[in-house]
């Protein structure tokens, strides 16, 4: 019993360079952003098929954890959008849970500036209960870039995180990359593989035991320009992460911008 | 019969304001010399004339020169203060400068081609030879670079017509119709009982195109500005009009993809011409649509007094340049737009209300379709299921009337263009008409269109899509006669 408890401790220390898993929301960013006058409402469910199985830093487990994230994203003009998240779980033992929610604004480089691949920068803020994430309070930074050349598409996210309440205060800047590869197999169906990692503090990498590392096979179906379709099953390879998690998001973009055919 | 006074932007300005001006004018020259000019404020100011005889500034020109001369070079033009560009143009101008040719009569062309790339130019309407049509699908020779060639042909049929390159752009959008190498050229008909007070040659392009996603998933082409004549709105000279008169507006859509609408409020278009042939029913329209090459000829009696913006009905276009100013003599303030309800447009308005149909002798589908390359690249366009080269010729029969069942089967709409000869659309969507000769008809996504053609022009005829993104990927189709 002593020793389970120094376990725990020790475990419980450990968490500040590994942070608590989000998966709420599970995607690689475009640089494409919703139109003016367009609203995108996508719904995020993740589903935790094995994962942490018991409380850590006060955090519930994420095992058998369903975690439904609706987002809603305003375009403002042709290079900005503003989107706002509501994430929600549920699990055995703990119900239904309003988990929190984050606005994320975002802008890009125009398209009319004919850049050679496309950039944008996106920041996201907001509240996480404890119960769900130690740091409550946390801000993000994302830088996109992204490149489509024939049927290959490319995008990284080199995101940088700081926590302004929690147990991670003291990190600094955390280092939380993600990257997309993807090949169009057909005008409607898209594979590939997304790739989401946390190394810890950018000053103290964590060791890759402690490192949070998942690969997705996913798949996109563009059926239509006004849906939006992912869905894939993640892997996680070390210690920290999940070991298997299933995502899936629905999109469906709303036009407000009475736009006419003009044929 | 008045002309009005002259505007920085008139590309007729320089020129007489009636056909019978014109011909007094023709029959004075002895020869017509195009030359580099220069442009202070506005190239398109300017109009490729013949040199009347008293010219003070050139010398006699030999009995060897060239009635035109077109230079084929680089240029820096201003679109507006803030808005300047590097492209290739003719006679250092934008747009080319109007060319008017009468109808018959021989002409020879000298044209020279400043640049380090082949070039071709390609006399959009008439009714000419393969080997100086400017189409090397057809035969036409390529100009090499710093190459000069002379052509000479007789011009007809009547009309507005355009001159233009025919060089392939591929991935380039520094190439082909992307750049300013287009201009207008106007053939005088031998009769023209036109009843006009002023005549304007407006000419529609788009700037800057960039590749962007599409609704069905493929690349698309953008533009970041655009332009009627030379400037953007807001940025050239009012075409100045007054009261009660009747204003003939030559309307050129030179846009290398671009479909455009456009709206004058307060006033109606009544439509004389389409492609340069005289349609049968002179209908009034709020709107006017060109697809890409498409030209139209309408009058508008100018009887609703004030400073109007004619332009873009979609504001996105009309934001980008897409527009000009016309100011009542005595009006002054901000010139007023206000979009139409509806944007409508049909060409079965303008046909024969009593349609005659003639059977076809031959009939010959011609099926669209494309096939998907990836999210980040354009899709690869088809007809009968071939993409340009691998196509093999279509047969025409001399004399024989020849049905061309157009069949989009993409999700694209497709202005095709057949060189050297015109056609008559018979049907759309099913709906029968006669009497609209054309030789650029818009084929809506999904639909049917079909067009009698006549094989009287023998020679290779070439056939395509007249956005330059299509016709690069494979949207091309050679005629042969048999």
């Amino acid at each position: 019993m002593k020793f389970c408890l120094f376990a725990l401790i020790l475990f419980g220390a450990a968490v500040p360079m590994i942070r608590a898993q989000g998966n709420y929301e599970i995607q690689v960013y475009g640089v494409e952003t919703v139109a003016p006058r367009n609203t995108m409402v996508e719904l995020h469910s993740n589903f935790t098929v094995d994962g942490q199985r018991s409380y850590i830093g006060g955090a519930a487990p994420t095992y058998h954890a369903e975690h439904e994230t609706i987002e809603i994203t305003q375009g403002i003009n042709d290079w900005s959008e503003v989107g706002f998240y509501v994430f929600t779980s549920e699990q055995s033992g703990l119900g239904v849970q309003w988990v929190g929610d984050h606005i994320r604004p975002r802008v890009r480089v125009p398209e009319k500036w004919r850049w050679p691949v496309g950039v944008s920068l996106s920041t996201e803020v907001g509240y996480q209960r404890a119960l769900f994430s130690p740091d409550t309070w946390t801000w993000e930074i994302r830088p996109i870039v992204d490149k489509t050349a024939g049927r290959w598409y490319f995008a990284v996210n080199p995101a940088l995180e700081r926590t302004w309440h929690g147990p991670d205060v003291n990190q600094g800047l955390g280092f939380s990359p993600a990257a997309k590869i993807s090949y169009d197999f057909t005008r409607k169906i898209t594979g590939g593989f997304e790739y989401y990692a946390d190394y810890g503090s950018i000053t103290n990498i964590a060791s890759l035991h402690n490192q949070q590392q998942q690969l997705f096979p996913a798949i996109d179906l563009n059926v239509s320009p006004d849906w939006e379709i992912n869905f894939g099953v993640g892997i996680g390879p070390t210690a920290a992460t999940d070991r298997w998690i299933v995502k899936g998001i629905i999109g469906r973009r709303f036009d407000w911008s009475h736009k006419k055919k003009t044929r | 019969m008045s002309s009005a006074p002259l505007r920085q932007a008139d590309l007729s300005r320089a020129w007489p304001a009636s056909r019978r001006q014109f011909l007094r004018a023709a029959s004075l020259a002895a020869a017509a010399i195009v030359s580099r000019q220069p442009w202070p404020a506005c190239a398109a100011a300017q109009t490729a004339q013949p040199a009347p005889q008293t010219a003070p500034v050139n010398p006699p020109t030999p009995p060897s020169a060239p009635d035109y001369r077109i230079e084929i070079g680089e240029i820096d033009w201003e679109l507006s203060p803030t808005k300047k560009l590097r492209t290739t143009a003719y006679n250092g101008q934008i747009p080319g400068q109007l060319i008017r040719l009468e109808e018959g009569k021989s002409v020879s062309i000298e044209i020279a081609n400043r640049l380090d790339r082949q070039e071709i130019v390609h006399w959009h309407g008439l009714w000419i030879p393969p080997d100086v049509d400017g189409s090397m699908e057809e035969g036409s020779p390529m100009i090499a670079p710093g190459a000069t060639t002379r052509i000479a042909f007789t011009p007809r049929p009547s009309g507005l017509h355009w001159y233009h390159t025919h060089a392939m752009a591929h991935r380039s959008l520094k190439q082909g119709l992307y750049t300013g190498q287009f201009g207008p050229l106007y053939v005088e008909a031998r009769s023209n009982p036109g009843r006009y007070d002023q005549e304007q040659f407006l000419v529609l392009h788009d700037w800057e195109p960039y590749y962007s996603p599409s609704d069905d998933g493929s690349l698309m082409v953008n533009y970041v500005a655009a332009s009627i004549n030379c400037r953007m709105l807001g940025h050239d000279k009012p075409i100045p009009v007054r009261q009660s008169q009747r204003v003939l507006f030559h309307i050129l859509n030179a846009s290398a993809t671009e479909t455009h609408w456009l709206t004058l409020p307060a006033h109606q278009f009544q439509v004389l011409a389409l492609d340069g042939r005289p349609v049968p029913t002179q209908a009034k329209v709020d709107s006017l649509r060109l697809g890409p090459a498409e030209r139209v000829a309408a009058l508008v009696t100018m009887d609703a007094p004030g400073v109007w913006i004619m332009g873009e009905p979609r504001a996105a276009f009309r934001n980008a340049g897409m527009g000009a100013v016309i100011e009542y003599a005595g009006a002054s303030g901000k010139p007023q737009f206000t979009p139409p309800a509806r944007l409508q447009w049909d060409y079965r308005a303008f046909a024969d209300p009593t349609p005659a149909l003639q059977k076809p002798d031959v009939t010959i589908p011609l099926v669209f379709t494309s096939r998907f390359q990836g999210h980040g690249a354009l899709d690869r366009w088809m007809i009968n299921g071939k993409s340009w080269p691998d196509a093999a010729p279509l047969l025409l029969h001399g004399g024989l009337r020849h049905r061309l069942v157009f069949d989009n089967r993409s999700m694209d709409d497709h202005p095709v263009h057949l060189h050297r000869h015109a056609f008559e659309v018979v049907s759309i969507r099913g709906a029968t008409l006669s009497g609209i000769q054309k030789d650029v008809v818009i084929v809506e996504a999904g639909t049917q269109v079909e067009a009698d053609l006549v094989a009287s022009n023998p020679g290779n005829t070439l056939f395509h899509c007249h956005q330059q993104d299509h016709m690069d990927s494979g949207f091309m189709a050679l005629f042969r006669y048999a």
